[in-house]
């Protein structure tokens, strides 16, 4: 089998293991792995954001939790303050944080690396301290909490995410087109030119391209993900808190993103996943588990520094059939990640 | 006026300790391309260590001398293991860094507690001072970490070591060619970043409370002061951080203190956005 053929199979087998995961994950483990499987996905989406904008256009992003909060609250002020119905909340949710998004980015593409870096920060800082403040509006540290309106309702019957297996496939469905969505902009010439922003920005320039737009693009894109995320995540906990806008949970995202394979479209997946099993695993075994969790991410950064995806790369090379046979002159090209 | 005056001094006193930590944070940034999310955990290490001098001893003096040697101690481990193995990758430095708090901050949850802690100043005496009872503390809090920074420029510039740093920053092929120690000397630099850091904890520790998230809430101030200093600029790093937080204190005094923080990272984006290499960089530069 070639390379991409054994990528296909593997993503086929992830496909479906996700679509029957209500089955058997029950009689596997537990049912309650299928709440944290759609949290993983969830929390994986803000990964993806991170992704996007430092795998493919080289910015390192460590605000993206301001667009998640942006989701969450638009969402839940939606739903509890305004009285509006899930979609129009769930619009406001993804509106607000793209917005912001928008708006931020207007200003902070302006710079890159580090000043861009320490940017996003502040701005995420910012709100996570007005939305501490203003508790009235957003509840401050207790947070806002609300209840499930329903997706449809006709007549007698509706559709509500209160059940369980309507909330996953919702999830999955959402998560699943946001994906979607970035592979097609990623396979489209917009994501050519984010990568040739990365790979040097001075020729991306001179051979015509708008580079300030190019990452502006990128990271209302970015902005509009991590909102779709914060508002999944308002509909799957019923609330919202100025503490998912820390700057923490937007290094968390760095982490997850970086260890599961910066640059690669599923790598989000696979580094939210890891880190969240081994949450869920080791906090009953070991109070100070975290302490682990540490240990191990140090470890993947040194020994698999291209992160879990790059090391799955790595044994795909190794097992599949070259694709086109090597040129004879050339001993070794550089393999594509 | 008195509340402004006094939330000024504390304002320049807390800016003084925060410039102690940046710099730690700066050299070990500049030096090593580090981007170093545990410095601010470094500092919390800093005032759990002190506590623990203060708790078998009863001597809070004592911990001024043995904190930041611990302090340089596992630095200079911490370098040797973690360090090394991912050197000149800055974006993996983050990771690896990340996981570093995420094992120090959890350490001293299972040593220390979870319950925060307070330390009495080892002076509890007040003068007056501009109309008003100041705590002799503070004061001394101050010059302690003046004296700690003007140490550390005069070993940077007028010691072997210090010259060796500032040689390698320049230039680590050359350094190393020219004979310098290149990988002792970053370890070196790592070791007193942390140092540094943790007598920050010291100093700062009868002031603030013994945390173990103490060094979330610091960490993003201390990376501001580096970057609106210019990075590698260690004296613009250092009235930066003192500038932000009398500006900070001052407008504590009339608005709540999550306001004043509002306004000073305000400011600071401002700053960023007018001047990304720093309030001090000339223009010729």
């Amino acid at each position: 089998m070639t390379a991409a053929a054994i990528n296909r199979l593997g993503f086929v087998v992830v496909a479906l293991l996700t679509l029957t995961a209500p089955w058997f994950l029950p009689l596997l483990v537990d049912s309650f792995w299928v709440d944290i499987y759609a949290e993983m996905l969830i929390w994986s989406l803000l990964a993806a954001s991170v992704n996007l904008l430092f795998g493919y256009v080289g910015l390192l992003s460590f605000g993206q939790a301001l667009f998640f909060g942006m989701g969450m609250y638009g969402v839940a002020i939606g739903v509890a303050k305004l009285g509006l119905g899930f979609w129009p909340a769930f619009g406001l949710g993804v509106v607000m944080a793209t917005a912001m998004a928008l708006v931020a980015g207007a200003l902070a593409v302006r710079l890159t690396w580090h000043y861009f870096a320490i940017i996003t920060v502040v701005f995420s800082l910012i709100f996570y301290f007005a939305a501490l403040s203003w508790k009235p509006l957003t509840g401050g540290d207790d947070g806002l909490s609300f209840t499930m309106p329903p997706i449809v309702s006709i007549g007698e019957w509706e559709l509500s995410l209160t059940d369980p297996t309507v909330q996953y496939y919702f999830i999955i469905a959402i998560v699943g087109i946001c994906y979607a969505l970035m592979g097609v902009i990623l396979k489209s010439p917009l994501g050519s030119a984010f990568r040739a922003v990365k790979e040097n920005d001075h020729r991306a320039a001179l051979i015509g391209l708008n580079v300030y737009l190019i990452r502006l693009t990128a990271f209302v894109i970015a902005g509009f993900i991590a909102g779709v995320a914060g508002a999944l995540f308002a509909f799957f906990g019923r609330y919202a808190s100025a503490s998912y806008m820390f700057y923490h949970v937007s290094g968390e995202a760095v982490v997850w993103a970086i260890i599961g394979g910066a640059g690669t479209l599923l790598g989000p997946i696979v580094g939210t996943s890891l880190l969240i099993i081994l949450r869920e695993e080791l906090s009953h075994a070991w109070e100070h588990y975290l302490i682990l969790v540490g240990v191990i991410v140090i470890l993947v950064v040194i020994f698999a520094p291209k992160g879990l995806g790059g090391l799955w790369q790595a044994l795909v090379r190794r097992i599949a059939r070259p694709e086109t046979p090597p040129p004879s002159t050339d001993a070794k090209g550089e393999d594509k990640p | 006026m008195e509340l402004v005056i006094a939330l000024g001094m504390n304002g320049i006193v807390w800016g003084l300790i925060i410039a102690l930590i940046a710099l730690g944070l700066s050299i070990i940034f500049g030096l090593l391309d580090i981007i170093n999310i545990a410095h601010g955990d470094f500092f919390m290490v800093g005032t759990v260590l002190a506590w623990f001098v203060f708790d078998t001893t009863g001597n809070y003096w004592l911990a001024f001398a043995i904190v930041p040697i611990l302090g340089f101690a596992i630095g200079a481990v911490i370098e040797y293991t973690v360090i090394q193995p991912i050197k000149n990758a800055a974006a993996l430095s983050i990771v690896a860094t990340f996981g570093l708090s995420i094992i120090l901050q959890e350490s001293v949850r299972a040593t220390f507690g979870a319950t925060p802690a307070r330390l009495t100043a080892p002076i509890e005496e007040t003068v007056p001072l501009f109309g008003l009872e100041y705590e002799v503390y503070r004061l001394f809090a101050a010059l302690l970490s003046i004296a700690a920074i003007g140490c550390f420029f005069l070993f940077l510039h007028r010691t072997k070591l210090g010259t060796w740093m500032r040689a390698v920053r320049f230039d680590p092929e050359t350094a190393t060619a020219m004979g310098i120690p290149a990988r002792r000397v970053y370890m070196v630099t790592f070791a007193i970043g942390f140092a540094m850091a943790s007598l920050g904890g010291v100093v700062a520790g009868p002031i603030t409370t013994v945390d173990f998230q103490a060094g979330v809430d610091i960490l993003p101030f201390c990376f501001m002061a580096v970057i609106i200093g210019g990075l590698g600029n260690l004296e613009g790093t250092v009235a930066a951080a003192v500038m932000l937080a009398f500006f900070e204190g001052v407008m504590a005094s009339f608005v709540d203190p999550t306001l004043a923080r509002i306004g000073s990272l305000c400011l600071m984006s401002a700053v960023l956005l007018v001047r990304p290499h720093g309030i001090f960089s000339g223009s010729t530069r």
